[in-house]
């Protein structure tokens, strides 16, 4: 049932509501939807949307839906060839296998084999110049692109939950999280959901996360942090210039093959079923009608292949490795237990996984982008320390994220086809699927 | 030189004595290297934690270098980073070469561009990465790119450094002559600043070597640098420490390569 | 180097302050033409809507964007941080490559046999170490010093070389002749000797620590250019990124500069007037 927009909409940016009425501009349309203070700034001008329209400026911007005089989206011409960038670590397998298992193909799409990247400078760079338009990107950057540099970019699907653990060297005696004072933290990315799990983490045991130089003084309640490329860690970490790191996979099973770490937490045992890799894809292609058989076809893709992979890990592993198609530059012993390996009988010491009856795996396939979740990651962001420049946060609410950045439509279609999506267990098992309350636990 | 036969056939002996000798030494040298490699390895990797660094050891990369030359990894590596470097320094050449002349003999010229570029040189190559991005539709170009805007300015300024050696009567002399502008240029800069230029160039390639390596983050699926980031992901050492054995060994074939090139072209051999 | 007696007078006086006048008014000139030939390049990157977003790379935000990060303190705290580690990296290269210079340059023997290995050390890309700085090196100050470090040694080492092989071995005999000791040796004959040279490498050296720096400081430290422009990047702050970006290379080509001044008074051509 469709709502019936009144004429009156809620102000984002807070204060009296918009009344549409009242503009004498003749743009009188409720279905206009405006109530996006991305373009409430547009290049750093105080022009909101009515002027552009009326001016009948930049409409590849808009984000309307029928405007038929509209010029098109000038921003970002069609590419029919389903172009993916990614990083080598598992988080990309479900755009991978969608194209190398043929998933794209069958829905009549044609796709080049992915780009390896090798930083998530490369592939933001790249997305934003057009030379890829299918990502995976850590789930706080899209935040930053189209928040802070307006940059029109939608999260789509979920690229997978869980996938990524914290791990600690064996020579700092680390059990628990409240064992982490003065001690050396590395993260991946400031801009990533790791930052934000282990600052959770630490904060929970009462430890204070802090950015300080390696020789600087910490207090007994204070833990430093700082950024590592991920294939720095595990070496970071036999040297003891790091106590711990917190990365996706695979990184911690190299880690605890090759470089004694002992694996301190799973962070899918922490907050169930998190996001961590989100696919992202231009506003252009999200938004535009006539793409929209293009777009679908795409999601139905990567639902298969997340349905595939669930299916079929081994051969998952196999494929990705070096001694498959050699997506991975790792060995298969290394992406197989990156995967599928969670025995909680192996982790018991110390205690990886409190949350047997959780049922989680060390990587789950699924695709749906719980509003819950994108609120929580949204409101962590504000707390969060990190370096950059954060002041543009201070106006998003969570709810205008979820709302704003997320778009459903195609996900939704792509997953009511498949329903055996629904067997993934970072899915709520009881009630709407399609909702759930995040739950933390530390 | 001498040229007689006799004087040849005593040379031989002293030649032949001389190369062993030179042979010796690039022998030792190298073996002196490996044993201090070796030393130092066997130092790191004495700790159980460290152990696993023991790949990075000689032995190891040496052995590593063996399987990937059988597979084929070494050559494609060799052949897609060499013809990355190559058009990125034909490219610096073919843009430093004319500025250079342009700086050595147009005053105005020189000072106007010599605080712009003087400043664009010392930005760091790798921090025009975002821009390559941006502006070139291939990944190779991107990355040729980054090598020619690091390569240029050795190029440039050891270009415009030569002709500023040239005698300016040499100028006068040639126009009393009847030389035109083209036989100028062919006849006495180009003679004169060959020695210069190729002292800029050897100079670029080492700037090029260096910036290779991160260059070869984008996204290209082959090369010397991708090989070493990939060996480092998957935390083979010895496979990165064979890549290096690579890259220094072709880094210094090609820099002994300019060396006899510069010493042909030395003023001091020609008088 | 004219036999003639130099006029002196203000007219002489007067040519040269114009010189140096004209010479200040042309790089002005240059640098506003770079200016000006960015923002062209930016208004061409805003003209296409696909690649609008970066029009942040221009001079106008670089601009707009200095004083901020300077109130800040950014600057002013990446700069100290990249310094110090540049200036480390700088005096260990010259405090063991002067010296291994030296000796390469006196004993033929020790160059022979060290020449194959250190050119193909010389070849190694500075950040093919850096897996190994990063297990070697307890701080990570330290393993960045390294990285500089390995990379400047080299420029510096052949230069030194050069240097000593350019000297007349007659000086030495005849320093030995006067009852001079190898201290004297070093600090009377070869040191004033070689200056020109090791300045020059010493230059080349600055050139290419400066490269290195950025990607070295990708290891483990939250200070510093490098890592600020990392940081630019990875928050899409491209203004911030430019900044960082010129401050890098008004730095540069301010040592730079101090090199050139100080190889032109140690320069043989120089001394030869006096």
């Amino acid at each position: 049932m469709t709502k019936r927009r009144s004429d009156k909409s809620e102000n984002p940016r807070g204060g009296s509501p918009l009344d549409f009425t009242k503009h004498d501009d003749g743009i009188n349309d409720p279905k206009l939807v405006l109530e996006e203070p991305l373009f409430g700034g547009v290049l750093g001008t105080e022009l909101t949307r009515r002027t552009l329209l009326k001016v009948g400026a930049l409409a590849a911007f808009s984000g309307a839906a029928a405007l038929s005089s509209r010029k098109g989206w000038a921003d970002k011409k069609f590419d029919p060839v389903v172009r993916v960038g990614y990083l080598p670590i598992t988080d990309a397998a479900a755009l991978l296998v969608a194209h190398e298992m043929g998933f794209f193909k069958k829905e009549g799409l044609d796709s080049e084999r992915p780009t390896l990247v090798r930083g998530w400078s490369e592939i933001v760079e790249a997305f934003q110049a057009h030379k890829f338009n299918l990502v995976h990107l850590l789930n706080p950057i899209p935040v930053w692109m189209r928040y802070n540099n307006k940059f029109p970019v939608k999260i789509t699907a979920w690229d997978h939950t869980n996938g990524s653990a914290l791990v600690v060297g064996a020579h700092t005696g680390i059990t628990s999280f409240k064992d982490f004072g003065g001690k050396q933290l590395a993260v991946p990315y400031w801009y990533s959901n790791h930052n934000i799990i282990a600052q959770m983490l630490l904060r929970e045991a009462g430890i204070t996360p802090v950015i300080r130089p390696q020789d600087a003084k910490l207090g007994p309640k204070e833990c430093n942090l700082l950024v590592l490329a991920p294939p720095d860690m595990p070496p970071a970490l036999a040297a003891r210039k790091i106590d711990a790191y917190i990365v996706a996979e695979p990184f911690n099973a190299l880690g605890e093959i090759k470089a004694g770490a002992k694996m301190l937490r799973f962070t899918g045992d922490v907050w169930k079923g998190h996001p961590c890799c989100v696919v992202a894809m231009h506003e252009a292609d999200v938004m535009d009608p006539a793409r929209a058989a293009w777009t679908q076809g795409v999601h139905n893709a990567i639902v298969e292949a997340q349905l595939y992979m669930a299916a079929n890990r081994k051969a998952t592993a196999q494929l990705l490795s070096k001694d498959g198609k050699n997506y991975l530059p790792f060995p298969f012993e290394v992406i197989d237990r990156a995967m599928n390996f969670y025995d909680p009988a192996y982790y018991k010491n110390p205690l990886a996984i409190k949350h047997v009856e959780w049922h989680q795996s060390r990587i789950n396939f699924q695709a749906w982008p719980y509003e819950s979740a994108t609120k929580v990651v949204t409101e962590e962001l504000k707390k969060v320390v990190l370096t950059g420049d954060r002041a543009f946060m201070d106006k998003l609410s969570p709810d205008f994220v979820a709302k704003d950045l997320v778009n459903y439509g195609f996900i939704r279609k792509s997953l009511e086809k498949n329903p055996k999506w629904r067997d993934d267990l970072s899915v709520p098992q009881k009630g709407d699927p399609y909702t759930r309350v995040e739950v933390i636990e530390v | 030189m001498s040229t007689s036969a006799t004087a040849t056939v005593n040379d031989t002996p002293r030649l032949m004595k001389s190369t062993g000798q030179g042979l010796f030494n690039f022998v030792t040298g190298l073996t002196i290297l490996f044993v201090l490699w070796w030393i130092g390895i066997q130092l790191i990797s004495s700790s159980p934690a460290t152990a696993y660094f023991a790949s990075f050891g000689p032995v190891p990369a040496l052995r590593a270098m063996v399987a990937m030359w059988q597979s084929g990894l070494i050559q494609s590596a060799v052949w897609a980073s060499g013809s990355r470097l190559g058009a990125g320094l034909l490219i610096a050449i073919a843009i430093g070469v004319p500025i250079g002349i342009l700086m050595g003999r147009i005053q105005i010229f020189r000072e106007l561009s010599n605080s712009p570029f003087q400043l664009m040189r010392m930005i760091s190559p790798l921090s025009w990465e975002p821009i390559a991005v941006i502006v070139f539709a291939g990944w190779d170009s991107a990355i040729i790119f980054l090598i020619a805007i690091a390569a240029v300015w050795p190029v440039m300024f050891a270009t415009a450094a030569g002709l500023a050696k040239v005698d300016p009567n040499w100028f006068k002399v040639a126009r009393n002559l009847g030389a035109s502008r083209r036989h100028m240029l062919t006849q006495i800069i180009v003679p004169a600043i060959t020695f210069d230029v190729l002292t800029g160039i050897r100079l670029a390639l080492g700037v090029a070597w260096i910036v290779l390596v991160p260059a070869e983050f984008f996204g290209v699926t082959s090369g010397l640098g991708y090989s070493i980031e990939d060996a480092r992901e998957g935390l083979n050492y010895d496979q990165l420490m064979a890549m290096v054995l690579v890259i220094g060994a072709i880094g210094y074939l090609l820099d002994s390569f300019f060396v006899q090139l510069i010493k042909r072209y030395s003023w001091h051999r020609q008088t | 180097m004219s036999a003639v007696a130099a006029p002196t007078g203000s007219f002489t006086s007067l040519c040269r302050k114009i010189l140096g006048v004209r010479r200040l008014f042309c790089g002005f000139i240059g640098l506003v033409a770079f200016f000006a030939i960015w923002e062209l390049g930016t208004l061409l990157l805003g003209l296409n809507p696909a690649t609008r977003t970066f029009v942040t790379f221009g001079p106008i935000p670089t601009l707009e964007a200095f004083p901020v990060l300077w109130g800040e303190g950014k600057i002013q705290a990446a700069v100290a941080a990249s310094g110090y580690r540049m200036g480390m990296g700088m005096l260990i290269a010259i405090a063991i490559g002067v010296p291994i210079g030296i000796v390469m340059g006196r004993s033929k023997r020790f160059r022979e046999m060290s020449n194959s290995a250190f050119q193909f050390l010389r070849m190694i890309s500075p950040l093919a170490w850096m897996p190994l700085a990063v297990i070697v090196y307890p701080e990570w100050d330290q393993a960045i010093v390294f990285l500089i470090a390995i990379a400047a040694v080299w420029p510096i080492v052949f230069a030194t070389a050069a240097g000593l092989s350019k000297i007349d071995p007659a000086w030495f005999k005849v320093a030995r002749n006067l009852g001079a000791k190898t201290m004297h040796m070093l600090t009377q004959v070869i040191l004033p000797a070689i200056a020109f040279d090791v300045l020059t490498g010493i230059r080349l050296a600055l050139g290419v620590a400066w490269i290195v720096l950025v990607p070295a400081e990708l290891l483990g430290v939250t200070s510093g250019l490098g890592y600020a422009i990392k940081d630019a990047r990875e928050t899409l702050s491209y203004n911030h990124l430019t900044v960082m970006v010129l401050v890098i290379g008004l730095i540069g080509w301010f040592l730079d500069s101090i090199c050139v001044a100080l190889i032109k008074r140690y320069s043989w051509h120089h001394r030869g007037h006096n």
